[in-house]
């Protein structure tokens, strides 16, 4: 039950009224309310976030920074104007609904770290930093991320902010398996990233969403694969690869059997789209 | 608590309790055009306008909209010749979507969306459960002027 409700307008104050209440930050509510409903979260303080004083999505050294809430509609309109990161927009416009990308926010998907999380899967493909206040620290996604739902935070900490690499050049695929079109929490998700260069790997990033406790990405495994032909071999080495790593569970979506064949499959139609190739 | 909001061009002084989502807020003021679907912000029945932009009412706390602007169904002059049209074309079966996919739907017209494939996109987050849309978007075609 919800007694107190505070508005926040600086770093120092958000950051006091978390330690001393425990609270609940609210940025768009779109998960926030699902949980409060579903008897997920139990609290009797809500942080509205929204009057903290912040600049607005921008490009900061040479990277693209989200601050805490900045809506997803806000962001698919700044990558439009400013021609920028277009696998972003891919992604985004796959979450939730209208409605639902007017209010959701990026830094608050991320602080939910689920893995099926569409904003938190493009986190690791643009090797995100997450701004943490009021510490300043920043810290990549991967180590941010402990497990589902788990974050590392104080508890006076926030997130302020999200910054992703700008990247040019790379061609790209995303896409998320669901039971609908709209509104979907994927059964699993794939997005490449992949720089090319006389048919040969020059850079590539793989990640994907709902199959493991958290976003599935191996740099290592990445790193061999710099300088290798672009070929059916190849993405047939990787998606074996990938499906090894895998880790799915069964839950009222999927069932782990059904996603470890998608991890498979999906690389393999990542290639045919990417190549305009037709391997089964 | 008391929050000061815009309410249908309206200015209104709202007295509301600080757990209160802006959805049961709406109700308790007599906007009943504003409907209690999915309470999750699936299925766009409790959407309204929030400074211009739709948005799931069921998933707001009222306290956040302080000093905003919110148009209803009861405030949109264009929502009754859209009525009038998903009558006539039988998208109204059981009508209990229709406020949510009303206001969104004149929200399309102020941005002058015409092309069906992209309102299409844009109401992906209103469902019906009835009619099977087909009516409805008959009647949409006619309500924006859709380009054939």
């Amino acid at each position: 039950m919800i007694k107190n409700y505070f508005r926040p307008k600086t770093i120092d104050e958000l950051s006091e009224l978390k330690y001393k209440t425990n609270g609940y930050l609210f940025s768009g509510g779109t998960d926030l309310f699902v949980k409060l409903r579903a008897g997920i979260i139990d609290t009797d303080t809500v942080i509205d976030t929204k009057y903290l004083d912040t600049k607005g999505i921008e490009i900061k050294d040479k990277k693209l920074f989200i601050p805490i809430n900045a809506t997803y509609n806000e962001l698919r309109y700044f990558i439009k104007e400013n021609k920028l990161n277009n696998i972003l927009e891919d992604i985004v416009k796959t979450i939730g609904s209208p409605m639902i990308r007017n209010r959701g926010t990026p830094v608050g998907n991320i602080s939910n770290a689920s893995p099926a999380g569409d904003f938190v899967l493009a986190s690791y493909l643009f090797n995100a930093q997450i701004l943490i206040e009021p510490s300043s620290k920043k810290i990549p996604i991967k180590d941010f991320i402990k497990s589902p739902g788990q974050i590392n935070l104080e508890q006076n900490e926030f997130v302020y902010g999200i910054e992703l690499e700008l990247l040019t050049d790379y061609k790209f695929y995303f896409e998320k398996v669901g039971r609908r079109n709209a509104m979907i929490i994927s059964i699993a998700s794939i997005g490449i990233l992949i720089k090319e260069e006389d048919n040969k790997i020059n850079d590539i990033r793989i990640a994907f969403g709902s199959v493991a406790p958290t976003i599935l990405r191996d740099e290592n495994l990445e790193k061999t694969l710099i300088g290798k032909t672009i070929d059916e071999e190849l993405f047939k080495y990787l998606a074996n690869e990938y499906q090894k790593l895998s880790s799915p569970i069964t839950d009222v979506r999927a069932t782990k059997e059904y996603r470890k064949s998608l991890v498979h499959n999906l690389v393999i139609k990542a290639y045919n789209n990417l190549f305009e190739k037709v391997v089964r | 608590m008391k929050i000061n909001v815009t309410i249908n061009n309206e200015k209104k002084e709202l007295e509301i309790a600080p757990d209160e989502v802006l959805l049961d807020v709406l109700r308790r003021y007599g906007y009943h055009s504003v409907r209690r679907g999915c309470d999750t912000g699936m299925c766009g029945i409790c959407t309204i306008l929030l400074d211009g932009r739709p948005v799931p009412s069921c998933s707001i706390f009222a306290a956040r909209v302080d000093g905003h602007e919110i148009t209803t169904v009861e405030g949109l002059p264009e929502a009754k010749d859209f009525a009038k049209l998903l009558a006539e074309e039988g998208a109204d079966q059981c009508g209990f979507c229709s406020p949510g996919l009303i206001v969104n739907t004149v929200y399309l017209k102020k941005l002058k969306i015409k092309k069906m494939e992209e309102i299409q996109i844009k109401l992906i987050g209103n469902l019906c459960r009835c009619t099977g849309y087909v009516g409805q978007h008959r009647a949409i075609e006619k309500f924006l002027g859709v380009e054939k």
